[in-house]
């Protein structure tokens, strides 16, 4: 609504500007062709450029004056449009006590600021709560691009200028009068960095918080005293907000940083937790296992010399398994716990994948699970530690014969994006799938729907794809088999494996 | 004859891999700690000892360190319950030849047991001192 009123007062002023224009350029024309008539007589007709001159002669020497008197004239006429200023201003400042996010101030501040007085440009400038310059927190006619280019530190003049003369409104022309040449550069050049010509300085008990600055499209665009006096009422009406937003903001700020120490602590206790558990049980049941497992084997090992029965054998050969399976639960464990600090080599991912393969494949042809593999040619050598890889693979599959169980299809996908530099590798099912309740769980240790497992073995596959910088997630749905993405980054390649991955690559241009 | 030592705080272990490389024509030493295996090694001069790394008192690695620095050419593997990584890779760094993890497979210790012997009687070490 007021901003109609402020543009309809606009369209008729420079209605009425554009009216005396013609008026005057009227009566310049009769002027010219006077001053023509009587004081040029014989060129009148041969010389079609002289009437121009004249008239541009005369339109510069009356429009700057005219406009300027024509502005100082509505200003006045407009008086209300001043007081119409105030109270927007005003009833902004009560607005923003209630406003926390410096952001949101910020843009209302320089926004409401900039349209309201028709200004040029207009910032705020706050102290952020984690350094010690000054910084743009919003800017109204700036180029996006400066925003972040410009900071204020605490130590320069137009800072120690503000702190010896406190909240008054800093007027550049005036302000740099006051100083010799050296220091009034020095102050041009705080100026000019904040694209201002004023300074409202935003104190709190005599403590600076921010600037708010603002220039005019015209350098002659004067305010006057009551003009400063309101602005300095209203720098002192929001100081407050802006500083309860700027406080707001460094409580979000350590609130974030507590939230992610506390969670890379949970991480790191969680670590060595299972560290120590994996390395205690190990001593603890690892001994026992040996003398159980090494009895039975020397027991079995007899057949070479003695032939055993059969019955016996199965019984020895029972208990070594079993045996080695106990251990298997520690050792995974601790491989969770150290996945980090492996040594890692350039790698070819698909032999990998064939080696995982072969170490299933009695295991899917006893089950009748097809395999199918789609793997293409063009992936580069991966850098990464082997035994890691193996066991992320081996994870995937044993998964998916797993969720088979007995004739089904996996069907394993390894495809190369040059773009995003990812080796993708897909792994489907046509198992029983995985319920929607249970898909966010699958990764979680100890997670399984089986008895006889022990719900490590996606945990440790998603701890290691993470330590590669890369992700895992599945698609699934009940009785429809489900479907392992998996995405990792080609990064720390090392020189040989460019080499491996595209030797022709360099020379392509020749 | 090849002489095989196992240094084990375990005595039951110990028994059962004395009773299985006898049976396969080693002679075999017991030692119950690094201590008392360094003890008797200079006697003994054992062409291949098995370590564990966790014992009380001396642990596997310093009786590793010390084993080396005397008889340079027997061979010592490894044998952990379960073990950091950075334990296994300090015993490879001092000069271990080989680690096992327990539990053990026989059949792969006696393998690797005689892999190193042959290499021992490759370079000559083994038939010298036999003959």
């Amino acid at each position: 609504m007021a901003f109609h009123i402020k543009k309809q007062k606009k369209i008729l002023r420079k209605l009425l500007v554009t009216l005396t224009l013609f008026i005057l350029g009227f009566l310049c024309l009769s002027l010219s062709d006077f001053i023509i008539k009587n004081y040029f007589p014989q060129t009148s007709s041969q010389e079609p450029l002289l009437p121009v001159v004249i008239m541009a002669l005369l339109a510069i020497l009356t429009l700057k004056p005219l406009d300027k008197f024509y502005l100082q004239l509505f200003d006045r006429y407009f008086f209300k449009k001043k007081v119409y200023a105030h109270i927007v201003l005003m009833n902004l400042a009560d607005e923003l006590e209630v406003v926390l996010d410096l952001q949101e101030l910020a843009n209302m501040v320089v926004n409401t600021f900039g349209e309201v007085l028709q200004l040029k440009t207009a910032a705020l400038l706050v102290l952020p709560s984690d350094h010690d310059d000054l910084e743009v927190a919003s800017a109204y006619g700036w180029h996006v691009s400066d925003y972040r280019r410009v900071r204020l530190s605490q130590t320069s003049p137009i800072m120690s200028f503000v702190r010896a003369h406190g909240a008054h409104v800093l007027v550049r022309n005036q302000v740099l009068q006051a100083f010799s040449w050296k220091e009034a550069n020095q102050l041009v050049y705080d100026f000019d960095l904040m694209r201002s010509s004023w300074v409202i300085p935003l104190l709190v008990k005599s403590e600076i918080i921010g600037l708010l600055v603002f220039s005019a499209h015209r350098s002659e665009r004067a305010f006057d005293e009551s003009d400063f006096h309101f602005f300095r009422e209203f720098g002192q009406r929001i100081s407050k907000s802006v500083l309860n937003a700027v406080r707001v903001q460094k409580l979000k700020r350590l609130n974030n940083e507590l939230q992610d120490a506390q969670s890379q602590m949970l991480q790191s206790t969680k670590l060595t937790a299972i560290e120590q558990l994996a390395t205690g049980i190990a001593h603890e049941i690892h001994n026992p296992l040996t003398i159980i497992s090494g009895k039975a084997q020397v027991l079995l090992l007899q057949r070479d010399k003695v032939p055993l029965d059969t019955r016996i054998e199965d019984v020895l050969k029972t208990i070594v398994k079993q045996t080695k399976r106990a251990a298997d639960i520690t050792r995974k464990l601790l491989m969770f716990s150290q996945s980090s600090g492996l040594s890692r080599e350039a790698l070819v991912l698909s032999q990998i994948i064939e080696d995982t393969l072969s170490l299933v494949s009695y295991q899917t042809s006893l089950d009748g699970i097809r395999i199918v593999k789609h793997i293409a040619e063009d992936v580069p050598a991966f850098h990464g530690n082997v035994h890691e890889l193996r066991e992320v693979f081996l994870n995937l599959i044993l998964n998916a014969v797993q969720a088979i169980g007995t004739e089904g299809e996996i069907r394993i996908t390894l495809q190369y994006s040059p773009q995003d530099k990812l080796v993708e590798v897909r792994v489907a099912d046509t198992g029983k799938g995985i319920a929607p309740e249970n898909l966010e769980k699958v990764f979680n240790p100890f997670f399984t729907t089986r008895h006889s497992a022990l719900g490590l073995g996606l945990f440790v596959t998603k701890q290691i794809v993470h330590h590669y910088g890369g992700a895992i997630r599945v698609e699934s749905q009940s009785n429809e088999g489900s479907l392992f993405i998996l995405r990792l980054p080609m990064n720390e390649v090392s020189p040989e494996a460019v080499e491996v991955s595209n030797p022709e690559f360099f020379g392509a241009s020749n | 004859m090849k002489r095989l030592m196992v240094v084990d705080d375990e005595s039951e272990i110990c028994d059962f891999l004395k009773l299985f490389f006898e049976d396969r024509g080693f002679q075999v030493t017991v030692a119950f700690s690094g201590l008392k295996a360094l003890e008797v090694i200079d006697q003994v001069k054992p062409h291949v000892i098995l370590l564990d790394i966790h014992m009380p008192g001396m642990d596997g690695l310093s009786a590793l360190r010390e084993i080396k620095k005397r008889l340079p050419d027997c061979k010592v593997i490894m044998v952990t319950a379960l073990e950091t990584r950075d334990k296994i890779e300090e015993a490879m760094r001092l000069g271990a030849d080989n680690y096992i993890t327990k539990p053990l497979s026989l059949e792969y210790l006696e393998r690797d047991v005689r892999e190193k012997v042959a290499l021992l009687a490759k370079s000559g070490k083994i038939i010298n001192e036999s003959v």
